[in-house]
């Protein structure tokens, strides 16, 4: 009794720092969803990605510039990130997933290029969060409504998008990129640049993330990419992905739902070393999940990827 | 008008199962025109179809379509004049995208795509409207996911998408082989209709000798990379299955003269 009180009072404390991380990185699991369900391309750019844009984010800032430019070029540089894994698998016929391998293995050292070290602190800067009016400055709230707020407007502007005659055919180009071509569709633009998209959240997500954290780090993407896949599959179950909507809310919701899942475990004395081995056999459980039911019964129609 | 000139392609040059799959190929479709092509497995047709649609880059010769030289021109960029059903009901269709999606997809073929929302009122009633034409009942499932369908609908639906927008010219790629008879019916009826009220420039693959015989203003066989027998006009309206089926085993001399 006394183990479950403790467990549920340090969880309480700590909702609302989670949910404004989990906010923040809602846009890395939009970064993974976009490529790997809009597009049938699994793409792990965004264990790159993600720290790309937190260096260059730092970078910046530390360099004296305004919080908001430090975002947008941090968002230009995840998206050439992306444009670049594309291009890889699209020109050279390279498997999706081993040019996303080597895109975010390569922006490794680009990134501790980018900071010069392992690690740079932009605590003191100005950041975004700042903004909020009516709360103190560095208060969780300030970051949930500030990171909430993108994330409703990206969510609202992707869902326009997505219904537009623009949008209509990338998704096609996910669903059936020989139909999609034969439709008049430049498979290689809508490709490149729906990537390339994922790949600008990924970097929003790392850019904000050190505006809230207070520094930038080279190691920061370690594991991002399962996390957010985690976060993907559990907002997947609970809002479905049957229509664009559905699709799109899902990486919020699992973002959300996933982060305090953590934090519970956390709370409950799970040893954090051992996050990730959870985490991967959770994914690793979702992913099998249909094959396992397959066993009985008639086949279920299997994940069509690009190759 | 459809121009193919002296159309070559190897595969696997230079290696010991080196195919020659079109060898100066010759053809030239009037505009309204329907041609139907048949020959056996390996005659080319399919190597002249991608040929056509841009899916296979020729090594020498020119295609041209209403008098433009389309040859170096990407897929998607001849899709604006061209329309293609394919043999599998599965290629030619978006199935995890609905009916409506679909025919937007198509809608939008020849036109550029703008930022503007694309299934507006009046274009589900206008796709409505064409697909209830095929009495299918597709017209009250415009929301249904396309995988949802049988192969004979989405193929149904897949023709509809090619024919809408008059393409200057059309390319049916065995279209009703994977049908059962009775929806192969309903489909080549369909066709049928479509071709003969918009008067489209057609090219039909077709290993059904019945429907050689019975649709078309020419056939067409095929043989080893080329156009080996030409039947048109009078001729063509007289001719019967047994006479078709007999000029693939036989080379008479009237087929050596046509080459």
């Amino acid at each position: 009794m006394d183990f479950l009180q403790n467990t549920l009072a340090s969880f309480i404390a700590l909702v609302p720092v989670t949910l404004a991380q989990s906010l923040i990185l809602a846009f890395v699991v939009l970064g993974i969803m976009i490529p790997f369900r809009m597009l049938s391309f699994p793409d792990l750019t965004s264990e790159g990605a993600f720290p790309l844009g937190g260096c260059v984010c730092g970078v910046l800032m530390a360099a004296g510039m305004a919080p908001l430019p430090a975002i947008l070029i941090a968002l230009i540089a995840g998206f050439v990130a992306g444009c670049c894994t594309a291009f890889i698998h699209l020109r050279f016929r390279i498997h999706t997933l081993l040019a996303g391998i080597l895109m975010m293995t390569m922006l490794y050292s680009i990134n501790l290029r980018i900071m010069g070290r392992s690690n740079l602190s932009v605590f003191g800067s100005t950041t975004v969060f700042d903004w909020v009016p009516f709360l103190q400055p560095g208060f969780p709230a300030s970051k949930i409504v500030m990171a909430g707020t993108i994330g409703l407007l990206v969510f609202v502007l992707l869902l326009y998008f997505f219904r537009t005659e623009k949008g209509t055919a990338v998704r096609a180009v996910g669903a059936n990129p020989d139909m999609a071509e034969a439709q008049g569709i430049n498979v290689w633009l809508a490709t490149i640049g729906g990537v390339g998209l994922a790949g600008a959240f990924s970097a929003v997500g790392g850019a904000l993330m050190v505006q809230s954290q207070g520094f930038a780090d080279v190691n920061m993407g370690l594991g991002i990419l399962i996390n957010g896949l985690a976060a993907l599959m559990i907002g997947e179950a609970i809002v479905g992905k049957q229509s664009v909507p559905r699709q799109l809310a899902a990486p919020f919701v699992g973002a959300i739902v996933y982060y305090q899942l953590v934090s519970f475990c956390l709370a409950a004395g799970m040893p954090p070393p051992d996050l990730k081995l959870a985490t991967g056999l959770f994914v690793l459980a979702m992913l099998a999940l249909p094959s396992l039911k397959r066993s009985r019964g008639p086949a279920a129609a299997r994940e069509t990827v690009r190759e | 008008m459809l121009e193919i000139r002296s159309a070559r392609k190897v595969f696997y040059k230079g290696q010991a199962d080196e195919k020659t799959a079109l060898n100066d190929l010759n053809l030239r479709l009037e505009t309204g025109e329907f041609g139907v092509v048949i020959g056996s497995n390996g005659a080319g047709k399919s190597s002249m179809l991608n040929a056509i649609s841009g899916a296979l880059v020729l090594d020498t010769g020119k295609v041209l379509i209403n008098g433009d030289d389309v040859t170096a021109m990407p897929v998607h960029k001849r899709a604006i004049r061209l329309a293609r059903v394919f043999q599998d009901p599965m290629k030619g269709t978006a199935a995890s995208m609905t009916v409506a999606e679909n025919m937007l997809l198509a809608d939008l073929r020849s036109n550029r795509r703008t930022l503007r929302r694309g299934l507006n009122p009046v274009r589900l009633a206008s796709y409505k409207e064409r697909l209830s034409l095929l009495g299918l009942g597709l017209e009250n499932r415009l929301d249904t996911r396309v995988e949802l369908l049988s192969g004979g609908q989405r193929q149904s639906l897949s023709l509809i998408m090619a024919v809408g927008g008059s393409p200057e010219l059309l390319l049916l790629d065995e279209h009703t082989a994977a049908l059962d008879p009775r929806t192969a019916d309903i489909v080549m009826q369909a066709t049928i209709r479509a071709v003969e009220a918009l008067k489209l420039t057609t090219l039909m693959v077709t290993h059904n000798m019945q429907h050689a015989v019975d649709f078309g203003h020419r056939v067409i066989m095929l043989d080893a990379g080329r156009v080996r027998l030409e039947i048109a006009g009078r001729e063509k309206a007289a001719i019967t299955v047994p006479d078709l089926i007999g000029h693939f085993s036989v080379k008479t001399d009237r087929m050596f003269l046509a080459s």
